[in-house]
């Protein structure tokens, strides 16, 4: 290809992250100067992610090197991005319908998500184990402060908590990558794998890397934070760790797993994988509170994405179409939860009973993405586990889908629950609706018609993963 | 286009069009709701007389073929096509349909609109479950099922409704996601040997498995099957579900969602994996003629004329499972005849148990008696539906039980001797609740008033009748239609799959050595 082109697309791509970064300084500064512009700071960014998103059109099918490798634009940042955005956007759209800052912190709020946003996309992209490390602490760091930035009892408690392990996590990866720098002339992933098989300290080395990235994916056993940080920080912030902060650990994860073609590195991921699958969905079993449960089923999903590991590329292509069907049921379940909070804790399970008299559609949506994340057709998260458990199938490790899938049917025993209250069990004495949340409501609706659809017509996104999945 | 000019395709997707379009209706007008999904479900049966009038009974291929390609990447199409066996099974369910409508239009009172939904999105389900020639769509159908059948038992179910829901939810559940893997495993097998992916049934019969392999993955898809038939010992759920489950979810569960158990033995279980069936079957035939004794000694001792009824289906599959399992002509299209007959007179039992509850809301046979005096309609349609039960020369019942039986006696006479024994405990439990139920003096006070049957009740109670007689006087159409069908599988069932190539073997740990 002519460089021409090449720096053109170099140039649209990155228009998109410095739109971000703009846009995160705006928030945090226009509005000391401008008062006409305080409360209004969500609206603006939802409107920079949305065209930053525009920036993010067709790449051309090249991998191109940006800053000594540090970043690889392909079409699989492209694809990755463009989620990442996508999650952003809804984000922030859950932002506007309850603000969850208090007003003076308002600007503090989007600075910080955008700075964790671009932590994200530079994560995603990242071309050797240093930059990754250094995107992921751009990710952390906004994140603990998102989580505690109502600056009440639970909040602090999950900032806290979230701050501890994830630093336990953080120093972990840092004491890995000074092992891996030591022993190996360039920390590039591409220079990694040609390197030829690691030795022992070597492989010490990656397994630190390994069990940091795992925190923040949500491994168990690498997981005693996710619980507590997503039931205290605000729905909004637990529905972006949800969604969008578990990609991103995946995404590293899938570069050190694909750096090994079995091993021990496998072994232990094999045993990740099930303990997960095992923990999170046992674990959920006895949760009430409603972001608790959620977040404990984010945890299995975690598990769920890491069979598709051992399936090869098309396991990487099931990932892809994953990590969005994954992303609409949880941001639309925490949707619903927003929209039903009285308190930052968030409702228990038994605070919807009755739901389906009082709000039906509501109810529907929730219906929608319970089945989704339990893997019942006809809704998306049936096919994505289908692909995902298929390709690993097809790698030779029908153990492991066994146990996935036997832990899939114990999970449908806690999202039934929900449907069960709410359609089953009569409304609560006090049925007054909660304040109308217009944007929260046009999220529950997208992302309801997103399940429904995203299965059964799923080719078009699975299309778009497989040509995506090819530059890894 | 040829989505809905094929006549099976149309089966699956008008009703759950209908189940979209019915949610344009007003939530109020109660009356729209029910005619819409009665002129809907009619509408359908008609469709389906499509295949009955266009099905060519000789051939032994399958009909009404459609395959359209749908995920190119793992080679899934949406592949429909129905035999004999098929065609039954689709009609019994299009049949079944408008009849659950009509019986539901007094009894569901709450939240009308989401019910005829349920009810209708249940039957594209249903038809595709046995219209799927595709082991993907096959499991998309059957586990898509479970959300319907699990909100019309646990909204519009009896008091005890909520626990019978998930129950019935979890345990079809976990019973088929072990059939999930082993689909997975039995595609990409076929990946392996021959390079390309399909999930075509047709196209993995006969593909190459070594026989451990086999018997695992036979043991996964039985597994699936027998919850759902319901086999001795799964059966637990059955009860729950079926007493708690308003009347045209009892109809519909006994008269077609557990026909997809043996049906899922007929069309996969045992002709993707033959070695491994024919290692099995005298097990699950036992295990079927447990389930008769059992399941008759149960209803013996039954006071709910509902829990009488579902035991007694256990009693029934049972004979149907010794039947497919025989691998004999006679049997094997005796026990799908008795598939037909069991939906029809169980389907009309469940009804007329229905008709009693809504009068009386009582099922207790002792709150009944004499109802000879007050309702003699009732009685009489009662008798014509308790005779077909058990078995009564002239009526359809009698039919299947005969071929089962006379075909099973060939290859297990002791079982078929134990089934005979069935066949008789349930002659005694039978007649036994009819006799205190409809003879005898008129003991309670509240009884004195009950109506006979209103023009309603008939309208859906005389087609049973009709098929009830019909199929015991002159069941040769039927079986007609089913014996190609039959001999293929008894064909497949003994067939010798290709030699595996040696790459292939079923791990439960680490990476295959390839």
């Amino acid at each position: 290809m002519n460089p021409d082109p090449m720096i053109n697309y170099a140039a649209s791509a990155l228009a998109g992250p410095l739109l971000l970064v703009l846009a995160a300084f705006a928030c945090l500064l226009l509005p000391l100067f401008f008062k006409a512009l305080r409360g209004l700071q969500g609206l603006v960014s939802l409107g920079a992610v949305l065209v930053a998103l525009v920036f993010l059109r067709e790449a051309p099918p090249a991998q191109l090197a940006l800053f000594s490798g540090a970043l690889q634009l392909s079409p699989l940042s492209s694809y990755l991005w463009a989620f990442a955005m996508g999650v952003l956007a809804l984000f922030f759209a859950l932002s506007i319908a309850k603000p969850p800052a208090p007003e003076e912190s308002e600007g503090e709020y989007y600075f910080l998500a955008f700075m964790a946003a671009i932590g994200l996309l530079v994560m995603m992209a990242a071309g050797d184990l240093f930059t990754a490390f250094i995107a992921l602490e751009l990710l952390s760091l906004p994140l603990y402060a998102l989580a505690g930035i109502r600056r009440s009892k639970p909040g602090i408690e999950a900032a806290y908590k979230y701050f501890m392990l994830g630093a336990f996590g953080s120093g972990l990866t840092v004491m890995g990558i000074a092992i891996l720098n030591a022993l190996y002339p360039s920390l590039d992933f591409a220079a990694l794998k040609a390197a030829g098989p690691a030795g022992q300290l070597a492989l010490g080395g990656f397994l630190l890397v390994i069990s940091g990235f795992a925190f923040k994916t949500a491994l168990v056993p690498f997981h005693m934070w996710v619980p507590d940080a997503y039931e205290g920080a605000p729905t909004q912030v637990s529905a972006f760790m949800g969604a969008a902060v578990k990609a991103g650990g995946v995404v590293l994860l899938w570069r050190v797993f694909s750096l090994f073609d079995g091993g021990p590195v496998w072994e232990v991921f094999w045993w990740l994988t099930a303990v997960t699958a095992v923990f999170a969905n046992l674990a959920a079993l006895a949760q009430n509170g409603l972001k608790r449960l959620l977040a404990y089923s984010s945890i299995a999903h975690a598990g769920y994405l890491a069979v598709a590991f051992f399936g090869g590329t098309r396991g990487w292509e099931a990932v892809l179409y994953y990590l969005p069907v994954y992303a609409m049921a949880t941001i639309g379940a925490f949707a619903v939860t927003l929209i039903l909070e009285k308190d930052e804790k968030g409702p228990k399970i038994d605070d919807l009973a009755g739901l389906a008299k009082t709000r039906p559609w509501l109810a529907a949506a929730m219906a929608a993405f319970m089945f989704s994340l339990a893997g019942v057709p006809p809704l998306a998260g049936f096919f994505a586990k289908f692909y995902a458990f298929a390709s690993a199938v097809s790698g030779g490790y029908t153990g492991l889908v066994v146990i996935a899938v036997i832990m899939s049917a114990v999970s449908a025993y806690y999202y039934l629950r929900v449907t069960v209250v709410m359609y089953m069990k009569p409304p609560a004495a006090s049925p007054e609706a909660p304040a109308a949340a217009g944007p929260a409501e046009a999220v529950v609706v997208l992302m309801a018609l997103g399940v429904l659809l995203s299965g059964l017509f799923s080719r078009p996104l699975l299309v778009l993963a497989a040509e995506a999945s090819r530059w890894f | 286009m040829e989505l809905l000019t094929n006549p099976l395709s149309l089966t699956i997707l008008l009703p759950a069009a209908a189940g979209l379009a019915i949610f344009a209706i007003p939530r109020e007008r109660a009356g729209a709701l029910r005619y819409f999904t009665l002129a809907a479900t009619l509408l359908v049966f008609l469709v389906s007389l499509r295949l009955w009038t266009g099905f060519d009974p000789a051939a032994a291929v399958m009909q009404f073929v459609l395959d359209k390609p749908w995920l190119p990447a793992y080679g899934v199409g949406y592949f429909l096509g129905i035999d004999g066996i098929s065609l039954l099974m689709v009609l019994l369910t299009t049949f079944l349909m408008p009849v659950s409508v009509l019986a539901s239009f007094r009894y569901i009172k709450e939240n009308q609109r989401a019910y005829y939904a349920c009810l209708l999105f249940l039957e594209a389900g249903m038809v595709g479950v046995f219209a799927a020639l595709d082991l993907f769509v096959f499991y998309l159908f059957w586990e898509a099922m479970l959300i319907p059948m699990y909100f019309l038992i646990g909204i519009w179910g009896g008091p005890r409704r909520i626990y019978a829901a998930i129950k019935f939810f979890i345990y079809t559940m976990a019973g088929s996601v072990l059939m999930l893997a082993a689909i997975l495993w039995v595609a990409s097998a076929q990946h392996a040997a021959t390079g390309a992916w399909t999930f075509s049934i047709p196209a993995l019969y006969g593909g190459a498995l070594t026989t451990q392999a086999q018997f695992w993955l036979f043991a996964a898809f039985a597994l699936a099957f027998a919850v759902k038939v319901p086999l001795f010992p799964f059966h637990t759920w059955l009860p729950d579900a079926h007493v708690e489950a308003p009347t045209a979810g009892s109809v519909l569960l006994a008269g077609v969602l557990l026909k997809m158990g043996v049906y899922g033995y007929l069309r996969l279980a045992v002709p993707l994996f033959p070695q491994a069936a024919v290692t099995f079957a005298p097990w699950l035939a036992g295990l079927g003629v447990v389930g008769i004794i059992y399941g008759s000694l149960v209803a013996w001792s039954q006071h709910d004329m509902k829990k009488m009824v579902a035991y007694s289906s256990v009693a029934h599959l049972g004979t149907v499972m010794l039947g497919a399992m025989a691998f004999e002509p006679a049997a094997v299209s005796g026990a799908v005849l008795q598939m037909v007959n069991h939906g029809l007179s169980t389907g009309a039992l469940f009804l007329l148990v229905g008709v009693l509850y809504e009068r009386r809301h009582t099922r207790m046979i002792e709150d009944y008696g004499g109802l000879a005096k007050v309702m003699p309609g009732f009685a009489a349609v009662f008798m014509i539906v308790t005779l077909s039960s058990v078995g009564l020369p002239g009526l359809n019942g009698f039919v299947g039980e005969v071929l089962i039986l006379f075909g099973s006696f060939r290859v297990y006479p002791w079982l078929a001797a134990g089934a005979v024994l069935g066949v008789i405990l349930s002659a005694v439990y039978m007649l036994g609740m009819y006799q205190q139920v409809v003879f005898g003096p008129l003991r309670h006070t509240e009884n004195k008033i009950l109506q006979d049957l209103n023009p309603r009740e008939w309208a859906y109670l005389l087609p049973l009748l009709v098929f009830i007689v019909l199929i015991g006087v002159w069941p040769n159409p039927f079986l007609r239609r089913v014996l190609p069908a039959v001999d293929n599988y008894i064909a497949l069932s003994k067939q010798q799959p290709a030699p595996p190539p040696a790459s292939i073997g079923l791990t439960l740990g680490g990476k295959e050595a390839r």
